[in-house]
Formats: C-alpha cells, sequence, structure tokens
C-alpha cells in the first residue's frame, strides 16, 4: 500500500539527506579523512508486514543505537549497522589495533556516539526544513539479531503502527558499509509528518 | 519524627559531592551551574564560571564536537555524547596534582542533554563529564597483553627466534608465493652436532644457553626482510630464504656454518671438533627446472642428514 505520495516520499528522501551531509560533515571532523553518507531510498511499512526479508538485512549480528524522539510527532529512531562493519569503522576512526573479537567498552561507547551523530543530524534536518521541534533521549546501544530486530518492530507498533525504513550508504577511505535508518511511529504521528512534510511542499511548490 | 531530619539534603549538597563534573549551560551560554568536580579539575571556581559564557571562560579552548553538542541542546533540544575513544580530552581538564608531578590532561566522556526551565520551557544544556582515565589504562593494558599473546604465540620461549608453528604457516605461504611467481626460494636445515653428548657433559642449563647463542648466531646472518629463522625440534633449526641464487645459497649456508663454529663454545666429549659445530643441509627450488617445490623440506632433511655421515661440521648442498 501507498501511505505516502511519490512527492512526499523525495521530500523526506530530501529531509535525511540533508541530514546525511551533516553528519558526514560532522564524521569528516573527527576522523580527518573524506566521509561520504547518503539515504538513497526510503520505503513506509505497515508494522505487521514486517519480517527480516522485508527490512531486507543480511543475516548476522547488528549493532543498533536508538534514541526516543518526541515533538510534533513521536518516534524510536534506530539505527542498524552490521557488527562487524560498524566495529571496522569505528576502528578506523579510534586508529585502534585491536580485534574485533575484543569488543571493548570503549568501541561501545564510540559507536553510540556515531549513531549519536547521524540521528542527530537527521532530526534537526528534519527540525529546521519541516520548522519543527524535537526533544529526544540519550542514544542506547545494543547488540541485536536480525530476527531480533524484526520482532521489535512488528511486536511493538502492533497494529496501525508504521515505520519508515531508510537505506543508508556510507564511505570512507578504507571502508564502505550499509546500514539502515529506522523510523518506529503510530499512524497517528504517521500523519502529523506527512502533514508537516505536506506544509513543507507547499513553501517550496 | 528523627529518620525525616536525617534524610534531608540540599540539592547543591547532592551536585557537589558526584564524583561527575556537572555544568548547566544556559541559552545565551552562560554557565549557571558549576560543581565542585569542575572546580577541583579545571582550576576555575564556581565564582569564576557562574554567569560567564562558557566560551570565553575555557578562552576558545572548546572543541567543534563540544560546540556542537552545545548546538544540538540548545537550538534543537537534541543530547549528544562524546566519546573518550573519538575525543580523548574535550574540556582542558586535568588529573589531580598529587605534588610530585605536573597534573595531566583527563581523558574524558561528555553527555549533553537537554534541561527545560519549568517556567518558560526554555532549553538549556546539562553537562556530565566522567573522567575516563580508568578505562582508558584498562583498555591500553588489554591491547598490550592481545600483543603479547600474539606474539608469544609465534616465538620459541627458550631462543626467542621463530617457532615451528611460526614457521609452518610462513612455509606454506612462501612456497605458494613462490610457485605462483616462479621465484627462487632456499631452505637450510641446521642441525647441533653431538648435543646430547654436550648435555651430558656440560648439564641442561649450559646446553640451553648454547642453544640461545646458536639462535641468534643463525638470526644475525639473516640479511632480508622475508628470510625467516625459526628453532624446528630439540637442536634443529631451520631457515627460509627467497630469491637467492643457488651459489648465493650455498654461500650463506656455509657462513651458517661458520659462524657457529667461530663462536668456539668449547665441546670436550665431540669427536669432530673441540668446540660446537653444525651440519648444514640446503636446497634451492629453481623453476622451470627439475624437482618439485613440495619435495624441497624433504630434500634438505636429507642433505642435512647427508652432511652428518660425511664426518658433519660441513654443508651439503641438494641439487
Amino acid at each position: 500500500m501507498n501511505v505516502l505520495s511519490e512527492m512526499e516520499i523525495d521530500a523526506l528522501t530530501e529531509v535525511f539527506n540533508v541530514g546525511a551531509g551533516r553528519a558526514a560533515l560532522t564524521l569528516s571532523e573527527i576522523i580527518g579523512e573524506e566521509v561520504m553518507l547518503s539515504v538513497p531510498s526510503l520505503k513506509v511499512l505497515n508494522a505487521s508486514e514486517v519480517s527480516p526479508a522485508v527490512l531486507a538485512v543480511r543475516d548476522g549480528q547488528f549493532a543498533t543505537v536508538s534514541q526516543m524522539f518526541t515533538g510534533p510527532f513521536n518516534a524510536e529512531a534506530v539505527l542498524l549497522f552490521t557488527e562487524n562493519y560498524a566495529l571496522e569503522i569505528v576502528r578506523e576512526m579510534m586508529g585502534s589495533q585491536m580485534s574485533i573479537d575484543d569488543l571493548a567498552e570503549f568501541e561501545q561507547e564510540a559507536m553510540s556516539e556515531l549513531g549519536n551523530i547521524i540521528l542527530n543530524a537527521s532530526l534537526s534536518a528534519m527540525a529546521d526544513m519541516l520548522g519543527i521541534t524535537l526533544n529526544s533521549s540519550l542514544p542506547h546501544y545494543s547488540i541485536s539479531s536480525r530476527q531480533d530486530i524484526a520482532d521489535r518492530f512488528a511486536g511493538n507498533g502492533g497494529d496501525g503502527s508504521y515505520i519508515l525504513v531508510l537505506h543508508i550508504d556510507l564511505v570512507l577511505q578504507k571502508h564502505h558499509t550499509e546500514g539502515h535508518l529506522i523510523f518506529l511511529l503510530s499512524s497517528t504521528s504517521l500523519n502529523k509528518l506527512i502533514a508537516h512534510v505536506q506544509r513543507y511542499l507547499d513553501t517550496i511548490l | 519524627m528523627s529518620s525525616n531530619v536525617s534524610h534531608e539534603f540540599s540539592t547543591a549538597q547532592v551536585v557537589n559531592n558526584v564524583n561527575l563534573g556537572l555544568i548547566v549551560v544556559a541559552q545565551e551560554l552562560q554557565v549557571v551551574l558549576w560543581n565542585d568536580w569542575m572546580s577541583r579539575h579545571s582550576g576555575i571556581v564556581r565564582e569564576q564560571a557562574l554567569q560567564q559564557n562558557i566560551v570565553t571562560l575555557f578562552g576558545g579552548q572548546l572543541t567543534p564536537g563540544f560546540l556542537r553538542g552545545l548546538n544540538n541542546a540548545l537550538n534543537y533540544g537534541l543530547p549528544s555524547l562524546l566519546s573518550s575513544a573519538l575525543h580523548r580530552s574535550p574540556l582542558p581538564l586535568y588529573v589531580e596534582h598529587d605534588g610530585s608531578k605536573a597534573a595531566s590532561r583527563m581523558p574524558q566522556s561528555i553527555i549533553m542533554s537537554v534541561l527545560h526551565s519549568a517556567e518558560t520551557g526554555a532549553p538549556s544544556c546539562l553537562i556530565q563529564v566522567s573522567d575516563s582515565s580508568t578505562s582508558v589504562k584498562r583498555e591500553k593494558m588489554l591491547m598490550s597483553h592481545s600483543d603479547a599473546f600474539k606474539r608469544d604465540a609465534i616465538t620459541d620461549a627458550l631462543t626467542g627466534i621463530y617457532n615451528r608453528r611460526f614457521f609452518d604457516e610462513n612455509y606454506l605461504l612462501a612456497v605458494r608465493h613462490a610457485s605462483r611467481h616462479r621465484s627462487k626460494l632456499s631452505l637450510f636445515m641446521i642441525d647441533i652436532d653431538y648435543f646430547k653428548p654436550y648435555n651430558d657433559r656440560y648439564g641442561h642449563i649450559q646446553g640451553d644457553k648454547t642453544l640461545q647463542l646458536v639462535a641468534s648466531t643463525l638470526r644475525a646472518q639473516m640479511r632480508h626482510p622475508l628470510d625467516i629463522c625459526a628453532r624446528y625440534g630439540g637442536e634443529e633449526f631451520i631457515l627460509l630464504s627467497p630469491g637467492l641464487a643457488e651459489e648465493q645459497a650455498t654461500g650463506l649456508a656455509e657462513r651458517l656454518r661458520s659462524s657457529i663454529a667461530e663462536l668456539a663454545i668449547p665441546h670436550e666429549t665431540s669427536p669432530t671438533a673441540t668446540h660446537v659445530t653444525v651440519s648444514v643441509g640446503v636446497q634451492t627450488w629453481i623453476p622451470d627446472q627439475a624437482g618439485e617445490i613440495s619435495s624441497l623440506l624433504k630434500g634438505v632433511d636429507e642433505a642435512m642428514y647427508h652432511a652428518k655421515k660425511l664426518g658433519r661440521n660441513q654443508v651439503v648442498v641438494k641439487k
């Protein structure tokens, strides 16, 4: 089913790409090398339809960083990265020689920060472009399996909830990784988001 | 009731007793809360800090990451985290003086969250600073342990040169590389002559010392970064060297033999000489010539035994 029109999807993709640009700038500044971050695709799914296959996530362990945010609409934003890729990036950022098996608390904290940077950049771009104010909790880091993630969205949302799935491409000099940015929101919140996107479209069209 | 009295504390008491730096920065970047921990580690007392602009207070030393966090909190209501892994030391804070040495800059983890004014709803930024020196230390310790384990796994404990495991793994790689690139590969097997009688005569402690000396002397003959010298068995050593011509390999084998003889370690019970000697077998695999590379190891072993049969303290080149 098409919850959002093509135009609304384009507008939201643009908002998130502005956020991705901001996040890339911040990451470049920390790492001291060029970082490219983009959001090539976005789709909206009914939470009850969620399965590992629909999420298009590969098998394996995932590093997730989530923030709950509230404002004109409420949502849980979750950033997913394949654990190994995420740690490679964090290790490159830290310049550490440790093996991936030695998952240190340092890296977890750095992982949370990486997620926080991307989430904050997306939320601040949304706030600027849609003219809204959001409040957010601190980032929470966890490791989950593909099934855990699907269950979390399907179960948590219940009927009438939606998820917004954004595909993320993160390119560093030596690494290329893909992740997902997922927003879990109720149908009321989704409607409010759509109303804000519509208002934004009205101002630019 | 008395229990009520004993449980009353002022917020200020709590704020000043936590083992954490607490700062609150209001909308115009002015500091409105500064706890004792901050005074202690920054050298800036509360009276100096309050109502000051935080940027000028730190004399322009704030990092871009810290400023971005402030902006996210005050202008967007978004919390931030500055991990010690990616920032190390965002604020000019110091571990307390212990009198003897100069204060060192403190590694920190910082959490910046948003407080809303009860009256106006205007956001302020609560900054929590924690000292991560202990986790930094622990991390460094883990890293050095893991390096040490890796080193131990490939080193022969007695002689300090590579062990059999390291040789076996790298020998396979070298053989594969040589056959793929059609390049030469030389192998040397070195065995100490009459080592059992030596141990019987001089004792195991002296035997160990001699093994160590022989190992370091053989290793000192290596010239190329890709050469590998390892302890292969009890008194047996093995050396791998890529890219040598046959006569160069023979020259190196002779140098290995003579370097041990020149140590002139007394060996009264040796029928060969009055000092410790070695027998050396060598073979060079040359691409497109007779002989399979897979028989190299067997070849040098035979050459070394041949050298033993011929009277020891000599080099035998396997063709």
